[in-house]
């Protein structure tokens, strides 16, 4: 009988402890032990993005990592991401372009695109819709989240960078 | 679609992991990165009665160079490797098989050694590491043994290391200074796993061409080194008519499978298709 | 009775209401909610595509710790009604569909136990332990197979496996043929595909055995069909049964039937007495959930010297899997092919007939288009050969033969009604956007260097809002041709209103506020939209076949009229001025003219509120409508796409260089969401023609049972899209709705298999399968094996 084990870590900033089996999926940690329900579940195969977080601030899939395995981290999820009531620029841009239909794949896109923001401020459209092809969305065509996502580059700063850089 | 029960450790060093290993003898499994072991263990096709997880050994995870050589730690991520300007410098074939790895927020977990280890045939690293006549070095109860490319990958999804065995380092030599390369591969969506997958490497000496180096991924159980097209190459130069006979030679050379996405012929075809394209860039990007 | 003011909302490109709790994590999908002593359950599905169950031994799984029941297709049977979905079409065989097998299984991954348990982690445990024994049969595999005598019979109650034969049929098409100038014949293949909702299926059941009431949240598109149907199935009176479907990750048909997990949770609850919640994984997604457009067509059409149409004539067969789904049954996608096939053309002779074919695979459903991706793929695939072989341009072709404004309203020969709408616009629409002469000979100018480059072109119209002249699903019993809506204005004067629908993406809290809002002269800021819950609304069925705008934004206009007549006459008394002299804006009513003199809506909800006292002599206190809407025939949108793509030499690969829609959908409410359903609409078409495919092998097995095999498109495999709308405000729905939804997905096949074929036509290949994979293009140019 596997035993149960504890997990400690920050979620969003805050502290937590929890109790859980060694194999129970980082994803269902959140949710059900932590009630952050913001994090979808979309294949618990690592395919669709859906249970995208942030880990230690990189994009990983939370069905595909075991909760024991986040003893220790930090971990950001979409839940996290708003600021004193105020959208975060990202959020704020999907909002204005369309970037969301039904919102199931939201939370998983945000966190995906953050990251990718991360690593390239200011990407080409082809760059972006290479980006967020890591996360599956069944409602949008992509077109409004890569106009949101192409938007918020520019908001977060990284258009000027380009434009001073040429 | 949740994991079966199953014992779970995170040794803190790779003794303490090799002996866990041994105390199960054979029941247990390596936990990498988790990105295909995951998977397998969601869907229950895989059980073990324990996991051993490598990721709180923080000696697995480095890229150093050493006498021509980059060593990489089996728990190096493949997010570190895309970012690493060792590996950008010195292996830039590795580099740009990364990227074609999945996605970013897979790389961020995904490791080197779990790549290699898992070996499925349509993979990129095991094709690269074929490529770059690489080796890796697995540490088992008797103690280390290193294991050329060629003598890792056995079939599908299976490696010459013992289950008591852990990989614990990936080496590759440099390439050469203005070698040129490429990794051209098919897949129907961006991310996926290729259907073909085609790793070049050429060394120009003048017209001439010092080496040449085409391995395959997804055109059989293996990587498969293509050498036969590889000599015509050396033999005839990067000519385009050269290129074209190692191209059809390449196609000739490999006996791929069918699956739902592609049949053994147009796998064959794409191998050609492939090889040429590769050929192609790889003598673009080279200098000498 | 005075107008509301000039519509400010109606057409305005309003951020969407919903967004900020999806954006924020705090959307409630059915699997958001966990209640107190829930158990979870897990369904044991068969590995067999056609078997008897001999026996099922299931007691180890009850002994294992955190189990609380495993239930059998007998049991089941104890406690509900298989489904029987039924129609009143003549060769229809009505069969049964139970919740758990009985007897035998007909498909791999029909579900033959369920557990109930304090985790799915043990849920899934206990499966591991029950053993079934089974005897397996021959398996039904392919539909050309499945008519010859002697076949395995699925459903011995029906006697072989014809579900369902229809024929329509108008003029003497044989004869029309036989003297065509020109008849062009194909055969075309449309592959079997599926729905893939990012939220998988999920349904959670609470029963309180005090008061009888159950309560289900289901991840369902059609709240009130459940809960009508649910009564029948577990003998609860309807009013004791509450469905709610509050925030679902996309449906696109395949949440509107009925499944047997919904019906299994809800029979377990009532035997446990505690919540029983069941999300489904995508594993049991692609198996269970229902698939679509599985049909082969063999089709002629012929055309006179001059390009017109004379004649069409389709046999269609189509794999509905093994069982009929509810409410729609099996004849859903074999009959509306048929029923669409003639399109926006003038047709006198036709003949299109139909048959449902019984296999062992997952049951066939409405998904996003239902019968049309297939018929429009089929009938413009026809129009492209015609063009290609009269020399004709092929946009010359179809504005010869669409109906024109003087053939309005427009019979088709399948008997639909067509009301004015914009074909030919679209189309000149489209070309002038694309700049489809130049196009053409940019992609002709590539093929001569060496470049299999082509332009693709196809329209189709769809019927939406269907109202009660007609079914939505040929046949089918259950009524679909109204919604209702209650507008309530609380004393606070602050705006609920309430519809049967459920959204599910389509950002319906959005647009039926836009509408209410006008309607009552009220900021969108007050109102608030619900819907999705059969405790909240009154009667409606839902949200499918494009009708929700036009049906409940109906409703809504209808409710909104009799809520601000009586907010004028109150206004009227308060003001005392005449209602015609009042009108209301921005949440006051004021006198014409005379902008200072105004009570607020507050005030004259404070006043309705208040008692008689303060309302005019006779009238009624309170402040709230409800209201049903009834387009009866319905109305129809429409659209033009045109598609520029290349074909890679060497590899195969398909990509699309240019995508353009021209569509009308009526008076718009919101261009944001209409481009949004347009988008996600042409991304599903796309991954229909390029990428999705569900395989079965011979004996029934799937063999795309993970998302690395069913290839849904990712932003890189769908290309940037640019979106034209001709609007032409619909003559026959109040507000001057089309409904939309499903368009993109019905033109992408079409347009891109054309495309291909433009760009191969040196080749003579012309694409007659979907979805056109490299190895497919790859077999017809070089051959093979
Ligand atoms: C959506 C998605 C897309 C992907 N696309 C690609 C792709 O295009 N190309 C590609 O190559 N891969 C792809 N992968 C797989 C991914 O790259 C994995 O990272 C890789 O195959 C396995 O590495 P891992 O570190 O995750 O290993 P794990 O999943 O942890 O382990 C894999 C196997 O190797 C064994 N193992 C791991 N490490 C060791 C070790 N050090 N010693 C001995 N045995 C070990 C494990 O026991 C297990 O059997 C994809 C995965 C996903 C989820
Ligand atoms: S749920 Fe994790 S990737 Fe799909
Ligand atoms: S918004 Fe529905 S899946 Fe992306």
């Amino acid at each position: 009988m596997a035993e149960m084990v504890t997990v400690r870590l920050k979620v969003n900033g805050v502290a937590h402890e929890g109790r859980c089996e060694p194999r129970k999926l980082l994803v269902d940690f959140l949710r059900e032990d932590l009630e952050l329900t913001g994090t979808h579940i979309g294949c618990e195969h690592g395919i669709c993005g859906a249970c995208t977080i942030l880990f230690n601030g990189e994009a990983a899939r939370s069905c595909i990592m075991l909760a024991v395995q986040a003893d220790g981290s930090e971990i950001l999820t979409v839940e996290g991401l708003m600021q004193n009531g105020t959208l975060h620029p990202l959020q704020e841009a999907f909002r204005e372009h369309h970037g969301l239909q039904c919102g199931f794949c939201t939370p998983g896109m945000l966190m995906t695109a953050l990251d990718f923001l991360k690593t390239n401020p200011s990407p080409t459209e082809a760059e972006v819709r290479e980006g967020i092809s890591a996360v599956l969305c069944r409602c949008t065509g992509y077109q409004g989240i890569v106009n949101a996502v192409r938007a918020a580059a520019r908001t977060l700063g990284g258009a000027a960078k380009v434009e001073s850089g040429t | 679609m949740k994991p079966p029960k199953f014992d779970y450790h995170a040794p803190r060093s790779v003794d303490e992991a090799l002996g866990l290993l041994q105390r199960y003898g054979g029941d247990a499994k390596v936990l990498a990165g988790g990105q295909s072991l995951m998977p397998l263990l969601n869907f229950r096709l895989s059980r073990p009665a324990a996991l051993v997880d490598l990721n709180r050994i923080p000696s697995l995870a480095y890229i150093t160079e050493q006498d021509g050589q980059v060593r990489l730690g089996a728990m190096t991520r493949q997010r570190t490797i895309e970012f690493s300007p060792v590996v950008k410098e010195r292996l830039p074939l590795l580099r740009e098989a990364t990227k074609l790895v999945g996605h970013l927020p897979i790389r961020t977990r995904g490791t080197i050694g779990g790549s290699l280890a898992h070996a499925d045939p349509s993979a990129e690293y095991p094709a690269v590491l074929t490529a770059l006549e690489g080796e890796v070095v697995a540490r088992g109860p008797k103690g280390e043994r290193v294991i050329k490319a060629k003598n890792l990958f056995r079939t599908y999804l299976t490696t010459s290391l013992e289950p008591d065995e852990i990989l614990v380092e990936v080496r590759m030599p440099a390439m050469p200074a203005g070698a040129g390369f490429a990794l051209e591969e098919f897949a129907r969506r961006h991310g996926d796993f290729a259907i073909i997958g085609i790793a070049a490497m050429v060394v120009r000496d003048g017209p001439r061409c010092r080496t040449a180096r085409l391995t395959t991924a997804g055109a059989g159980p293996v990587p498969l080194r293509l050498r036969a097209a590889e000599e015509i190459l050396e033999r005839d130069g990067l000519t385009d008519a050269a290129i074209e006979a190692a191209a059809r030679r390449a196609s000739e050379l490999v006996s791929p499978d069918a699956d739902i996405h592609a049949s053994a012929d147009y796998r064959r075809h794409l191998t050609g298709v492939l090889t040429k394209r590769a050929l192609k860039r790889a003598l673009g990007a080279a200098r000498g | 009775m005075s107008a509301p003011a000039a519509p400010k909302l109606v057409g305005a490109r309003v951020p969407r209401l919903e967004d900020p709790r999806l954006l924020t994590g705090q959307g409630r999908y059915v699997d958001d909610h966990r209640p107190a002593r829930t158990l979870h359950a897990a369904f044991l599905r068969t590995p067999h595509a056609h078997a008897r169950i001999l026996r099922i031994d299931a007691e180890a799984a009850r002994a294992l710790p955190g189990v609380a029941a495993v239930l059998t297709g007998e049991d089941m049977a104890r406690d509900c009604k298989p489904v029987r979905a039924g129609s009143r079409m003549p060769a229809y065989k009505v069969t049964s569909f139970p919740a758990l097998a009985q007897g035998k299984v007909r498909y791999t991954g029909e579900a033959v136990a369920m557990v109930a348990a304090e985790s799915r982690y043990l849920a899934e445990d206990a499966l591991d332990c029950i053993v079934v024994e089974y005897e397996p049969l021959p398996a039904v595999a392919a539909m050309e197979a499945a008519l010859a005598p002697g076949a395995p019979v699925l459903h011995e109650e029906a006697g072989d496996n014809l579900l369902l034969a229809r024929e329509f049929a108008c003029g003497d098409v044989d004869g029309a043929l036989a003297g065509a100038h020109l008849v062009v014949r194909e055969r075309f293949r449309f592959h079997r595909h599926t729905a893939v909702c990012m939220e998988n299926r999920g349904a959670l059941a609470e029963y309180a055995s005090a008061t009888g009431t159950l309560t289900l949240r289901s991840s369902a598109q059609c709240p009130g069909i459940v809960r009508d149907v649910l009564a029948d199935l577990l003998d609860i009176p309807e009013h004791l049964i509450r469905v709610v479907a509050a925030d679902v990750g996309g449906g696109f048909g395949a949440k509107a039937s009925l499944y047997p997990e919904e019906i299994a949770v809800c029979v377990m609850a009532r035997r446990l007495g505690r919540p029983v919640k069941w999300i489904g994984d995508r594993r049991e997604d692609l198996l269970a959930t229902s698939h679509a457009w599985d049909e082969i067509v063999e089709a002629e059409l012929g055309v006179a010297a001059d390009g017109t149409i004379v004649g069409l004539r389709a046999e269609v067969m189509a794999d509905v899997g093994a069982y009929s789904i509810y409410p729609w049954t099996a004849a859903i996608e074999p009959v509306q092919t048929i029923s669409f096939l003639p399109g926006p053309y003038r047709i006198e002779h036709y003949r299109g007939r139909t048959r449902g074919i019984a296999t062992c695979k997952a049951p066939m459903g409405p998904y996003r288009g239902v019968g049309r991706p297939p018929a429009v793929f089929v009938m413009e695939g026809l129009l492209d050969r015609a063009a290609r072989r009269l020399g004709m341009d092929p946009t010359a072709l179809r504005l010869r033969n669409f109906i024109r404004a003087e053939d309005f309203p427009y019979k088709s020969p399948s008997g639909i009604v067509w009301d004015r709408s914009s074909f030919t616009e679209t189309m000149l629409r489209a070309r002038e956007a694309l700049g489809w002469e130049a196009a053409r000979a940019e992609a002709a100018r590539s093929r001569a260097a060496g470049r299999w480059v082509g332009v693709g072109v196809a329209s189709y119209v769809e019927l939406t809002g269907i109202g009660s002249a007609i079914a939505v699903s040929p046949g089918m019993p259950v009524p679909t041709g109204t919604e209702a809506a209650t507008i309530r204005v609380d004393p606070a004067g602050t705006v609920t209103a309430v519809f049967g629908i459920a959204s599910h993406g389509q950002g319906l809290e959005t647009t039926l506020a836009q509408v209410v809002a006008d309607e009552l002269g009220v900021p969108i800021e007050t109102v608030r939209v619900l819907h999705g819950d059969t405790a909240l609304s009154p009667y409606g069925t839902g949200t499918y076949a494009s009708r929700s705008t036009v049906l409940a934004g109906g409703a809504g206009i209808l409710a909104g009229r009799d809520v601000r007549e009586k907010t004028l006459r109150i206004a009227a008394h308060l003001l005392e001025a005449h209602p015609a002299d009042l009108v209301v804006q921005d949440g006051r009513v004021a006198v014409r003219g005379l902008p200072d003199r105004y009570v607020t809506v507050r005030d004259v909800a404070k006043a309705a509120y208040g008692g008689v006292r303060h309302l005019p002599r006779g009238m009624e206190p309170g402040l709230e409508a409800t209201r049903f809407y009834d387009p009866y025939y319905g109305t129809a949108s429409n659209a033009t796409h045109m598609a520029v793509v290349e074909v890679d030499r060497e590899t195969f690969h398909v990509r699309i260089l240019r995508y353009l829609v021209a569509e009308d959908c009526g008076r718009i409410i919101n261009p944001l969401v209409v481009d949004g359903q347009v988008h996600g609409g042409v991304a599903q078409g796309v991954g229909a023609a390029l990428l999705e495919e569900i395989v079965y092998d011979g004996e029934g097995q799937l063999l795309t049972g993970t998302l690395m095999d069913y290839l849904v498109p990712t932003a890189s495999e769908v290309p940037a899209m640019e979106v034209h709308h001709v609007e032409t405000p619909s003559p026959t729905t109040l507000g001057g709705f089309r409904g939309m939804g499903e368009g993109g997905t019905i033109g992408a096949p079409a347009v891109i298999a054309n495309a291909v074929s433009d760009a191969l036509a040196e080749l003579g290949i012309e694409v007659n399968e979907l979805p056109l994979s490299p190895e497919r293009l790859f077999r017809r140019i070089v051959g093979g094996s």
